[in-house]
């Protein structure tokens, strides 16, 4: 039992890493319909902007976390610029490949900064444990979870209790009328990208101490994201909430108590079975294919 | 026995009846014209004729066989033939293989007997001189033209015809009507028009069907119906009841 | 007439091909070879994406699977690859046939996702269903080609044969394009209602194309296996699916020499950024985004030179018919 309690945390704390980057792309899918294949490339410069800042640089906590996030933020403008305004009345397909494309770049832009030998990124409370009965809790994954419900919490106040997040759910429902009514629509893309690129640096630096940094962790975490966006529902965010703990859970609880080899697979699994059985996923509506 | 027929079709959308209980016939070469305000459910019927949208309740028949749930395919092979209100084309195709891709519909033609097939088709239609021409390149007129012609490839016995007039400046108006009546001259082929263009419809349709929210309000012969008051009150103040009449 | 372009096509890929099999050095033919591999593995792509407008990201698997296929009957069973071919091949296209009836009901990014994850599935069962494919150290000591008693050994003698299966796929492929199938195909992408409306059965095109990929992929797998005469899971990961596509939208998509000029430039060009040294990949996705923001129509775009249409808004899409007029 007490082994359970532990996989269960543990799930929890991997899910909850899932749910944001899960959360960072489901906000710019809706926002701008781009289906960003760059999007575990995100998180794992989430984490190494953390090995930057709190290894190399050696900042203290407070700084080092709030300089990887002003990073992140000023990557995610970049991105918007440099990869979204010139793709953006591009088809489906082309901006797929053209944010994989990105994706290579970005994977050896780490690769060239920082080398092949995985990183260890500490967390502010390294080592420490907490006793739920006989399970040993790492306090770190206990305050992912926390953290995690945090930020899901504080977006839901921006999306439903700021002028600015208000304007980011009606670019996502109908830019043109959006532009209508006077909204910077060009600002609030902009505004998501950014968004996007902060999750997914909250996600990289809580990630980090709980495996390693390593600069080809991107595509796992990609795929993770996606089959979440999925299972949770394609543009929703208790969607991708859901899928993303859902994943977490069947990742780590799969490979104790089914195969260690075929964890993956079973997300998987569960993610085709959606596809084919109920495409709209958990909380998403009945569109098979956006415009 | 009729070519085509609905009987009792009801649709919903949540709380919006878009359909309720629509019955209609159509007899070898007969012409009907199903107007009615915007919203009317008009497009929904062809849709439901077509197979694109399943009814809640209600029969489609076709020679007498129900077709209810066939698919939109087999029932375009069995005689039926539809044009859309945006004039849907096969934009990668020029219009010759645009015409060429319903002349298809009979698989026992070879690539030349298609071709052939497809060019007397523009002929007959009058874009034989674009044959080669992109999609692209064409006026928005033009194009639903080369959709009819595609349509018409199919070999179609009843063509139902969603608002085929909208767009088009005066002149191409009284082309389609022209060759319409041509068609059905030709071919006794049989139409369900919906239209908006009432001159259009007074000129073509031998009966009348008119919706409103879903519901059949009147039907009868172009004159019961320009008289009748409830059609009147549901076009009140739009002004289509002084055009052409 | 109708030969004319498939015979065209089929004569120029063999000229130039053997023309520059005679001059280029060992380590160029090599590219070329696995260049021409990957084309035949386009070539199929093209029909589902290009044409019916799938967007397959699980392509590679079916490259694996052809490839996986040859390489067991061969090791395992002593079959030689003249026989395991046609074997390797039927048996992927009967799969693409039965995985395509659930799996292309699925439309846009769906899609996408869909075939992701069933490469992604195939990558993790070839990499630990060690007792029929070896697992992660692959299949190795696959027997070569032998041609009237001669084996295929060294680069060039194999570019022929590769060329020659090329040019075979090509001109079929060709004369697919401008008959009745390939033109459903496509009416299937532009406007699947419309192409319902004009009788053609949108689903079983689909499914016809994901198989015909599928045959061509497998192909691919088996020059690859015979070529190689070694495979492991991660030569037909998902990011080789990604590749292909790539290599296909670079090359310009709908387009027979689109899918072999864009196999050809991205499997060379990361060897001629080779001279950056590591920083070659990262220009090398700069390059591709580069690619795809200026040259939206693919490679074969710039040989278009046809005058700019008047610009048409595309008639709104009604994937669902609503309740309306």
């Amino acid at each position: 039992m007490a082994d359970f309690i532990q996989l269960l945390v543990n799930g929890l704390a991997i899910g909850s890493v899932y749910a944001l980057a899960a959360i960072g792309f489901v906000i710019v899918y809706s926002a701008t319909g781009v289906v960003n294949f760059a999007a575990g490339q995100f998180v794992m410069f989430g984490t190494f902007a953390g090995v930057a800042m709190l290894v190399n640089a050696r900042l203290p906590w407070p700084f080092a976390y709030g300089a990887a996030l002003a990073v992140m933020a000023l990557f995610g403008a970049l991105f918007f610029l440099v990869v979204y305004l010139p793709l953006r009345r591009s088809s489906v397909v082309t901006i797929i490949i053209g944010t994989v494309a990105i994706s290579i770049t970005m994977q050896n832009a780490a690769l060239l900064t920082f080398g092949s030998w995985p990183f260890r990124l500490p967390s502010p409370v390294e080592g420490k444990t907490v006793a739920l009965g006989a399970a040993i809790i790492s306090t770190h994954a206990l305050a992912v979870v926390g953290v995690t419900a945090t930020m899901v919490a504080g977006l839901w106040l921006l999306f439903n209790r700021t002028t600015v997040g208000i304007g980011m759910r009606a670019v996502a429902q109908d830019i043109q009328a959006a532009r209508l009514m006077g909204l910077k629509v060009n600002r609030l893309l902009a505004l998501s990208w950014v968004l996007a690129a902060l999750l997914a640096g909250v996600a990289g630096l809580m990630l980090g101490p709980m495996w390693f940094a390593d600069v080809s962790m991107g595509d796992p975490i990609a795929l993770k994201a996606f089959a979440a966006t999925i299972i949770g529902g394609f543009g929703s965010l208790p969607g991708a909430i859901v899928g993303g703990l859902l994943v977490g859970l069947s990742e780590v609880l799969g490979a104790s108590y089914i195969s260690s080899a075929y964890k993956d697979l079973i997300s998987f699994g569960i993610m085709i079975v959606f596809l084919l059985v109920r495409p709209q996923g958990v909380f998403g509506e009945k569109i098979q294919d956006r415009g | 026995m009729n070519v085509l027929e609905a009987r009792g079709i009801s649709k919903r959308y949540g709380g919006l009846a878009a359909l309720s209980d629509i019955d209609l016939k159509v007899g070898a070469g007969e012409f009907v014209a199903v107007i009615g305000p915007n919203g009317a459910g008009k497009s929904t019927l062809l849709n439901v004729l077509t197979g694109l949208v399943m009814p809640d309740d209600g029969q489609v028949l076709l020679d007498g066989r129900v077709v209810t749930r066939t698919a939109t395919h087999q029932r375009i092979r069995a005689g039926l033939g539809r044009t859309f209100q945006q004039g849907r084309t096969f934009n990668r195709l020029t219009v010759l293989e645009n015409v060429m891709t319903g002349a298809a519909i009979r698989r026992d033609l070879g690539e030349a007997a298609l071709r052939r097939t497809a060019m007397a088709i523009l002929e007959q239609m009058g874009l034989s001189a674009e044959a080669d021409e992109a999609i692209g390149s064409l006026s928005y007129g033009r194009r639903r033209m080369v959709e009819l012609s595609r349509a018409l490839a199919c070999g179609p016995r009843i063509l139902l015809l969603d608002e085929p007039a909208a767009g088009l400046n005066s002149g191409e108006v009284d082309q389609l009507a022209d060759r319409l009546s041509e068609l059905r001259a030709k071919h006794g082929l049989a139409v369900v028009l919906i239209e908006h263009n009432m001159s259009m419809v007074m000129r073509l349709a031998e009966r009348i069907m008119v919706l409103n929210f879903g519901c059949r309000i009147a039907e009868g012969a172009p004159s019961a119906i320009q008289a009748d008051p409830a059609v009147l009150s549901a076009y009140l103040g739009e002004g289509y009841v002084h055009a052409g009449m | 007439m109708a030969m004319r372009i498939p015979l065209a096509l089929f004569a120029v890929i063999m000229v130039a091909g053997v023309l520059l099999s005679l001059v280029l050095p060992e380590y160029h033919l090599r590219l070329l070879n696995l260049s021409v591999i990957s084309a035949v593995a386009v070539i199929g792509l093209n029909f589902a994406f290009g044409y019916a407008g799938l967007i397959s990201l699980g392509h590679a698997a079916f490259v694996g699977m052809g490839a996986y296929g040859l390489a067991i009957l061969t090791t395992r069973y002593g079959w030689s690859p003249w026989s395991a071919m046609p074997v390797a091949v039927a048996a992927t296209a009967v799969f693409a046939g039965l995985i395509g009836f659930p799996l292309l009901r699925l439309k846009g990014h769906y899609l996408a996702l869909a075939t992701l994850g069933l490469n992604v599935s195939f990558y993790i069962v070839a990499s630990n269903w060690i007792a029929l494919t070896g697992g992660t150290n692959g299949i190795a000591r696959i027997p070569e080609l032998h041609i009237a008693g001669r084996a295929l050994s060294g680069e060039r003698e194999f570019l022929w044969f590769g060329l020659l299966v090329l040019a075979a796929v090509a001109a079929v492929a060709s004369i697919l394009h401008v008959s009745r199938h390939g033109r459903a195909m496509i009416a299937v992408r532009d406007d699947e209602i419309a192409a319902e409306m004009t009788g053609i059965d949108a689903t079983a095109v689909k499914i016809a194309a994901f198989v015909l990929s599928a045959i061509c992929a497998a192909i691919a797998g088996c020059l690859f296996a015979c070529h190689m005469r070694f495979i492991a899971p991660e030569d037909f990961s998902y990011a080789h699916s990604i590749t292909y596509l790539a290599m296909l939208i670079v090359g310009g998509e709908s387009s027979i020499a689109g899918a072999i000029l864009g196999s050809v430039l991205l499997t060379f060009l990361p060897e001629w950024l080779r001279f950056l040294g590591p920083a070659y990949l990262v220009l090398f996705g700069i390059l591709v985004l580069g690619i795809l923001v200026f040259l939206p129509k693919g490679i074969v775009g710039l040989a278009r030179f046809t005058p700019k249409p008047p610009k048409l808004a595309a008639p709104t899409p009604v994937p669902t018919p609503e309740a309306g007029s």
